[in-house]
């Protein structure tokens, strides 16, 4: 069967459709062929596919082959099944007949004969040429056809169909079409049937020995053929597919010993997509077929119907597998294939394959994820062979111009060495060119790195050396005396002999022949991969191979583009942290920035580069990258541009509890750096955002330190003076400043370390509170120490108690301004002593100062300037108390009041009030302000209040002076005289041996005098007396006399007006105080009281006649009156007239009180006699008990 | 042989990256992590194509290219292990296992205290490990 190999190759390559047999009978063809033809190829038909499912073929193509013609006849060779695919696939029988016994007879018979026992599909196709207006001629062909269809028509399938020649065409051309389908249809059905049955049969022999694989490719490809010419493409691919898995089963299969191929010129270039590269009988061997060419035949074959079913990416990524694994075959053969077969035959398949899928692709026809897959293999297959063509340059020498980039090294250096079976060996005649080579070898110098980086080595383009590889291989090694550059010399030029040899294709190898021709290759893969990678999923693919453009541009003088290029690498290295690979193209970068003078791009890029892992430059490098920065910041930039040294510069509170401030105060902020520069650094400025926690609305404080600061690498503590903020707590924010013409920014914010280069991810944002500005609170108060009454016109100390509430006040200074009425004595030292409380329970409430300072009482005695008062250090801290002289002025006499009066207190405190106006500056800088104005009660030291107890017989009067002490302290009287009016000296003093008198504090005391001169209202009573009290409580001996106190005259002088009550000499009038009511008072219970007015005689000092005026009087604190207090009554001038008058009054406590007093103002009280004559008091009982609510039940 | 073992954060930042190669190339193994993430994603991203594999800490063979094989597996952190090796025949099983035993040791050093998550992991303990599977791992099943 393999003979038929040629043969079959033939046949198939000279057939194309589908023919369909046209059996002539009645030589009616020539007649009707135009309109058949006209009909081709099929518009649309419907076959049945090899599980006999329907599929819609749109175009079919097909031929009419008249059945005598020599083409069908001959080629019929029964018992060969290869050749079914070419047979007829249905058969037209074409009679016409104009006469029914002529039918019976001639043509029935015969086409009996034809039809019957054929496996052919076959129809008939009456044609009619009686012209419709012959009338009988079409009844008579009418009735012939009735007769055909009669005869041939079966109950399952009609067989006929009428062609008028001359008539309306009607449905004939579908009745045609919808025949021949059916035919094709049952002949394919049939024929499929027939074939899975043969290769069944063949492949239930695939293990015997006589099996022939040449056999069962024959008759799948047959089949396969078949569907191809049918259209039925996918079924084609189908029968492809089967057939490659099945070789590589024989291949797999060790038992025989098969040549491999790949030996012929021109085996080099791929075929993978053109299945007729060599004669298929070419390659036949042994019952089977060279694995080089047939795979490639195959996944030619494959492509071919995955283009005709428009799958080009199907293609590209079945084609990228099989490249891969063909590759990993030519590899295990290496050794016998000529030198870098592999290397060659991959980059041309790779290369074929790119561009004719993309020339069949077109865009937009596919689901999005298709079409990035389809990029990505391409971008796949220009990487491979990008790989392979650097390889193929590398072995001719063209290494030092290949990039050591970690791509390129990463593709190269893990690639295995060509393997040959023997190294080359340089030709006899070639010794020229290995010293030209040698020589280009001596004067390649290495690439000039930016910013002196010499440290790293370059990465390996090779998995090993070559020359030891070749040297192997070779299995000699050479004379030591040769210099290495002339042995590598040597391989170059052998490899490039031999790869003169192993490349057919010219153009392939003009890239491979000089430098330029290199990079323009070079480029076009690169460029191609790229592309292509930006187009798919892999991103990071074609950024990389960006980078590999930029430094091919960047040789080339063209930086523009190669600064863009190595953005977007350096851009996606930084963007995911990976910081080993940034250092390696950051500085090329940098350079073409530098070359462009993009002195922002420049300097931002030198910042980086510092702010990498440090363990990636040495310290010599990072000095370069600073001295950069700084030559740049100082130097005048067109448009200076904000820095972000974030991960240069980092800072950080102190450690512990935030500073806390008062409200107002000011302080000074200490702040960590970190710089991370190599050297120092100076900043111009610096400052520092605060951020506070709790209000959005001022959030962002700056602070500034003005001066020049020098950070030295590593920690740095600065401090800043921060300006009173606002209540709340706050955050470090930014760091900003400048470097000398360069505004700098860091938000690098650091937990007290060196920052971690990968925190350029993500910033920390500082947490901790650094500083706490707390709420406006009292911070110290002012009060007085002594809440009684001291002397009025004499010099007494007022003591002011300053407390500081926790807070210092060093350097406090105290204003003072006097009230009107009080003078300070600013001949003595105001003295500030520590506050000492003798009450225990005050002790206890107190804050701890007190009792710490209890044994370290300090005192200070202080100066008084203009107002002010600076107060002592030692008080800072403690509470004091500050001892001021003042003297409090009150220019009228004290006047005494007869006993019995009811006395307004009120008036007399508010005579005593002086105040003092006290402003305290204290704080850091006496920012804080605390005013108060104190009051102080100044009084007399007596209340002198008299009364004249009796006239004794020689008409003199005996006055009783009382005297209340007025202060908390001891008074000693020890003298006492009346002056009279007149001047005239009494003569009724109180004998001596009365004094010296003391009165203790708060207490009363008497003196009588004997006058025996009426006494004048006027009469003034003078007490010389001491006083001994202590400052610390009340009044105490007057401040200008303490360090005199033992001199001559230690004794104070009170003088005081008396206000002396005449006995009732001449009355006139008579007031009597009616009795109250017989069952006593009762709080709450109205009662009436009731005076009665007698007149007992006129005089005539009263103005007002007929009438009297009179006042009510009350102590409102026992006594509710309703009604007129005050008012006038009429009262003749007659002798014994009279008037009662009333008042209603509720008690308002129980107890004995005085009763309201009635008085009458415009009469002298002297002339008025009472009744009861002096105070007396009445008695109110408590408010009776209700009883309502406690009835026994 | 296992020329190098790497830790990818889920912003896809190195955390730890560790080559076995005896030559000054670690570099190039960097590159050959990084790019590997552009796989990962596109199986990640793209659950369509990995099927049923989406539940799968297993990433398995990311790149079959024919001088080294890159392997690949995701935390439920969507922390990724690459892993690089030039064998060219190697079971899956295998690789497997390595990265169950490579995930239990990344397990113990990211739980201590002192490591701050999503920071480079410094542990010397861990590299000693690392450096112990690596040793004790051989894919090679041709031998």
């Amino acid at each position: 069967m393999e003979n038929f190999l040629a043969q079959f190759q033939s046949i198939k390559n000279s057939c194309n459709r589908l023919v369909i047999a046209v059996d002539d009978v009645n030589d009616v063809w020539p007649l009707v062929k135009e309109g058949f033809e006209k009909r081709l190829p099929f518009k649309k038909a419907i076959l049945n596919n090899k599980t006999r499912n329907p599929v819609t073929v749109h175009n079919l193509p097909a031929e009419f082959i008249l059945a005598s013609d020599l083409k069908v006849r001959s080629r019929f060779i029964p018992d060969q099944p290869l050749f079914w695919f070419r047979e007829p696939y249905a058969t037209v029988v074409l009679i016409t007949c104009e006469d029914l016994d002529e039918f019976k007879t001639i043509l029935k018979p015969r086409l009996k004969l034809t039809l019957q026992n054929d496996e052919k599909q076959w129809f008939i196709v009456f044609v009619s040429k009686a012209a419709r207006h012959n009338d009988q001629a079409y009844k008579m062909a009418q009735k012939v056809y009735g007769r055909v269809e009669v005869d041939f028509n079966s109950r399952k399938r009609e067989r006929c169909c009428k062609y008028d020649l001359h008539g309306p065409e009607g449905t004939f051309w579908e009745e045609l079409e919808f025949k021949i389908m059916e035919c094709i249809r049952n002949s394919l059905d049939r024929r499929i049937q027939f074939y899975e049955d043969e290769i069944r049969k063949l492949s239930e022999l695939r293990f015997m020995p006589i099996w022939s694989f040449c056999n069962f490719f024959m008759l799948k490809e047959s089949l396969a053929f078949m569907f191809e010419m049918a259209h039925l493409n996918e079924e084609s691919l189908r029968e492809y597919d089967e057939l490659e898995l099945c070789y590589l089963e024989t291949v797999k299969n060790p038992g025989r010993l098969r040549e491999f191929g790949g030996m012929d010129i021109g085996d080099d270039q791929a075929a993978i997509l053109n299945p007729t590269n060599k004669q298929l009988s070419q390659i036949v061997q042994d019952n089977s077929f060279r694995e080089f060419e047939f795979r490639q035949y195959l996944f030619a074959c494959q492509a071919k119907l995955l283009f005709k079913l428009n799958r080009p990416f199907e293609v590209a990524s079945r084609g990228f597998a099989f490249i891969v694994s063909f590759s990993e075959a030519l590899a295990r053969r290496e050794s016998t294939l000529p030198f870098c077969l592999r290397e060659v035959w991959v980059l041309t398949s790779c290369l074929g394959l790119v561009k004719a899928t993309a020339d069949h692709y077109k865009n937009g026809l596919v689901a999005p994820e298709v079409e990035k897959e389809f990029y990505r293999v391409q971008g796949e297959l220009y990487s491979l062979c990008r790989v392979k063509f650097m390889r193929l340059a590398y072995l001719l020498g063209n290494g030092s111009d290949i990039e050591r980039s970690p791509v390129n090294s990463a593709a190269l250096s893990m690639l295995p060495w060509p393997k040959p079976a023997i190294w080359p060996s340089v030709p006899s005649d070639a010794s020229s060119e290995v010293l030209a080579k040698e020589k280009m070898i001596l004067e390649a110098t290495p690439r000039i790195k930016h910013f002196g980086i010499d440290h790293k080595k370059p990465l390996p383009l090779e998995p090993s050396s070559l020359l030891l590889e070749a040297n192997r291989q070779k299995g000699s090694l050479s004379a030591d005396s040769e210099s290495q550059a002339s042995q590598l010399a040597k391989v170059y030029i052998a490899s490039q002999h031999a790869l003169l040899k192993t490349i057919s294709e010219p153009g392939l190898w003009k890239s491979l022949s000089s430098l330029q021709e290199f990079e323009k290759k070079y480029l076009e893969l690169t460029k191609g991969a790229a592309d292509n990678y930006h187009h798919s999923w892999w991103k990071r693919h074609g950024v990389v191979l960006d980078g590999e453009i930029a430094s091919v541009c960047f040789k080339n003088g063209n930086h523009d583009l190669a600064a863009k290029s190595y953005e977007k690498v350096c851009a996606l290295y930084s963007g995911e942290g990976w910081h080993d690979l940034l250092a390696d193209v950051l500085p090329n970068l940098a350079e073409c920035q530098k070359i462009l003078n993009d002195r922002a791009g420049y300097l931002s890029s030198c910042v980086r580069l510092l702010s990498l892992d440090k363990g990636l430059f040495l310290t010599k490098e990072r000095q370069a990258f600073q001295s950069e920065v700084v030559r740049l910041a100082h130097s005048e930039m067109e448009d200076p541009v904000p820095l972000d040294v974030s991960a240069l510069i980092t800072f950080s509170g102190n450690s512990g509890p935030p500073m806390e401030l008062c409200d107002g105060d000011p302080g000074s902020l200490n702040v960590t750096l970190w710089c991370d520069f190599p050297d120092e650094i100076a900043l111009e400025s610096l400052s520092l955002t605060l951020t506070a926690t709790n209000n959005a609305d001022d959030c962002v404080k700056a602070i500034r330190s003005g001066d020049v600061t020098i950070l030295k690498p590593g920690r740095n503590t600065i401090t800043l003076s921060l300006p009173p903020q606002r209540p709340g707590s706050y955050v470090l924010g930014v760091l900003t400043g400048q470097i000398g013409h360069l505004r700098f920014r860091s938000h690098g914010f650091s937990r007290g370390g060196p920052a971690d280069s990968d925190d350029l991810m993500s910033y920390d944002k500082p947490t901790r509170p650094i500083l706490k500005v707390f709420k406006p609170r009292s911070l110290v108060d002012l009060s007085t120490k002594v809440s009684s009454a001291l002397l009025m016109n004499e010099p007494q100390w007022v003591g002011i108690i300053v407390k500081p509430f926790k807070y210092s006040l060093k350097g406090a200074v105290l204003h003072i301004k006097t009230g009107p009425g009080l003078k300070i004595e600013e001949s003595r030292d105001i003295e500030m002593e520590t506050h000492l409380n003798s009450d225990n329970e005050n002790n206890n409430n107190d804050d701890d100062n007190n009792n710490d300072d209890k044994n370290n009482k300090e005192f200070s005695h202080l100066t008084f300037k203009n107002g002010n008062i600076e107060l002592p250090d030692w008080a800072s801290n403690v509470v004091g108390v500050l001892w001021i002289p003042v003297r409090a002025i009150h220019d009228g006499l004290a006047r005494g009041t007869s006993a019995g009066t009811i006395l307004s207190e009120r008036a007399n405190v508010v005579d005593g009030l002086r105040t003092l106006g006290l402003k305290l500056e204290f704080g850091v800088s006496r920012n804080q302000i605390f005013e108060k104005t104190l009051a102080f009660h100044f009084t007399d030291p007596f209340h002198v209040s008299t009364r004249v107890v009796d006239k004794g017989s020689d008409g003199a009067l005996l006055l009783q002076v009382i005297l209340q002490s007025q202060v908390k302290a001891s008074l000693t009287i020890h003298d006492a005289w009346l002056d009279l009016e007149d001047g005239s000296v009494h003569n009724g003093k109180p004998t001596s041996a009365l004094f010296p008198l003391v009165v203790p504090q708060s207490s009363r005391a008497g003196i009588l005098f004997d006058e025996e001169k009426a006494l004048h209202p006027d009469t003034i009573l003078n007490i010389k007396y001491e006083i001994s009290g202590d400052r610390n409580y009340g009044s105490h001996t007057p401040v200008s006399l303490e360090p005199k106190v033992q001199e001559n005259d230690p004794f104070l002088t009170f003088r005081s007006g008396l206000e002396l009550q005449r006995p009732v000499l001449e009355p006139s009038l008579a007031v009597g105080f009616l009795p109250l009511p017989s069952n006593g008072l009762r709080v709450g219970q109205l009662f009436t009281m009731k005076w009665r007015i007698e007149r007992l005689k006129f005089s005539k000092d009263e103005t007002n006649n007929d009438e009297v005026v009179y006042e009510v009087k009350a102590n409102l604190k026992n006594w509710m009156i309703a009604g007129r207090k005050r008012g006038h009554a009429p009262l003749s001038t007659k002798q014994g007239s009279r008037i009662e008058i009333s008042v209603l009054c509720v008690p308002l406590g129980a107890g004995y009180f005085r009763p309201p007093q009635l008085e009458l103002p415009n009469v002298n009280r002297a002339n008025i006699c009472c009744n009861p004559a002096g105070p007396h008091l009445v008695c109110v009982l408590p408010p009776p008990l209700s009883s309502s609510f406690c009835i026994p039940a | 042989m296992i020329v190098c073992i790497a830790v990818v954060g889920h912003q896809n930042n190195p955390l730890y990256i560790q080559s076995f190669t005896e030559a000054d190339d670690a570099l190039k193994l960097h590159h050959i992590v990084h790019c590997s993430l552009d796989v990962v994603d596109e199986r990640v991203n793209n659950p369509k194509k990995s099927g049923p594999m989406i539940n799968e800490t297993f990433l398995g063979l990311l790149y079959p290219t024919e001088n080294y094989k890159v392997y690949g597996y995701l935390t439920n952190t969507k922390v990724k292990f690459i892993l690089v090796t030039t064998d060219l025949d190697v079971r899956d099983a295998d690789v497997r296992n390595f990265f169950r035993r490579f995930h239990s040791a990344y397990l113990d050093a990211v739980s201590n205290p002192f490591h701050v998550p999503g920071k480079k992991i410094t542990s010397k303990t861990f590299a000693e490990r690392v450096s112990n599977i690596v040793k004790s791992v051989s894919f090679n099943t041709a031998g």
